[in-house]
């Protein structure tokens, strides 16, 4: 298996779940060494989580030659993760109801809900040349 | 994510442990859960006192035993749900869906 690229503050992987782990150990020990509350990190790691997962599963659709970084920034006020793809770009505006009756108990449908809950900002960008940025804030 | 699993009384009691993210140990409840059931033992407790948290891959998987037992005349419910876990059933509602106990001992007098 490919070695996920680690820099400073910048983690990319491969297209696979299988890297999900390291992203968040990878994420969390960023966090724990700035003494990000433990609770805030927990909050956190759920939502980077969820964003790779999409962005592995629905962005590069698996693709193991597509990437995604996953990039942390700290500062007194505020945790910044962006999280890149390389796929077609994403509709955030349009997506299901996971609190739908119909939807209740589908497996799937409620990661961009979740985050959207435990993050005090989530931004969605489509990259000129194809490609998704996430952008969550989450003030300290 | 580790999965432990006994038996009490007549009933399955299921243990992750870790964090319940997805990958590649993401079907290891579903798959210990189809053997249970295949066995005719079809009353389980999924105990998530030493699961650090999950997302919502790890719902997805709680739903997926609900339904799968549901749908063979069995039964699931939860004990020791954390802080955090109770917090996304919560949000996502599916509070109304699940049945969780405090404890495993009230979990498995429920049964009864």
């Amino acid at each position: 298996m490919e070695k996920p690229l680690k820099e400073d503050n910048r983690i990319t992987i491969p297209s696979s779940l299988n890297y999900l782990r390291e992203v968040d150990e990878f994420v969390e020990q960023k966090l724990k060494e700035e003494g990000v509350d433990s609770g805030l990190v927990t909050d956190i790691a759920i939502s980077v989580t969820e964003v790779v997962t999409n962005a592995v599963n629905h962005g590069n659709r698996n693709d193991l030659h597509k990437k995604v970084t996953v990039s942390v920034k700290l500062d007194k006020k505020s945790v910044t993760i962006q999280v890149e793809d390389q796929g077609g770009g994403f509709d955030s505006e349009h997506l299901e109801n996971p609190l739908d009756e119909k939807n209740l108990l589908k497996e799937a449908g409620r990661g961009v809900f979740i985050v959207k809950s435990l993050m005090d900002e989530v931004k969605f960008e489509t990259l000129p040349n194809n490609g998704t940025i996430v952008t969550l804030v989450k003030r300290l | 994510m580790k999965l432990s699993t006994r038996e009490v009384q007549d009933l399955v009691v299921l243990e992750p442990k870790g964090k319940i993210m997805g990958g590649p140990d993401a079907t290891l409840l579903h798959d210990q859960l189809h053997e249970y059931i295949k066995q005719g033992k079809k009353k389980v407790i999924i105990d998530l006192s030493k699961v650090d948290w999950m997302n919502s891959t790890g719902l997805g998987i709680l739903i997926s035993a609900l339904t799968t037992l549901k749908n063979n005349q069995g039964e699931l419910k939860l004990a020791n749900v954390t802080d955090k876990i109770q917090s996304l059933l919560t949000i996502t509602k599916l509070v109304t869906v699940f049945e969780s106990y405090d404890s495993l001992d009230q979990a498995v007098a429920s049964f009864k």
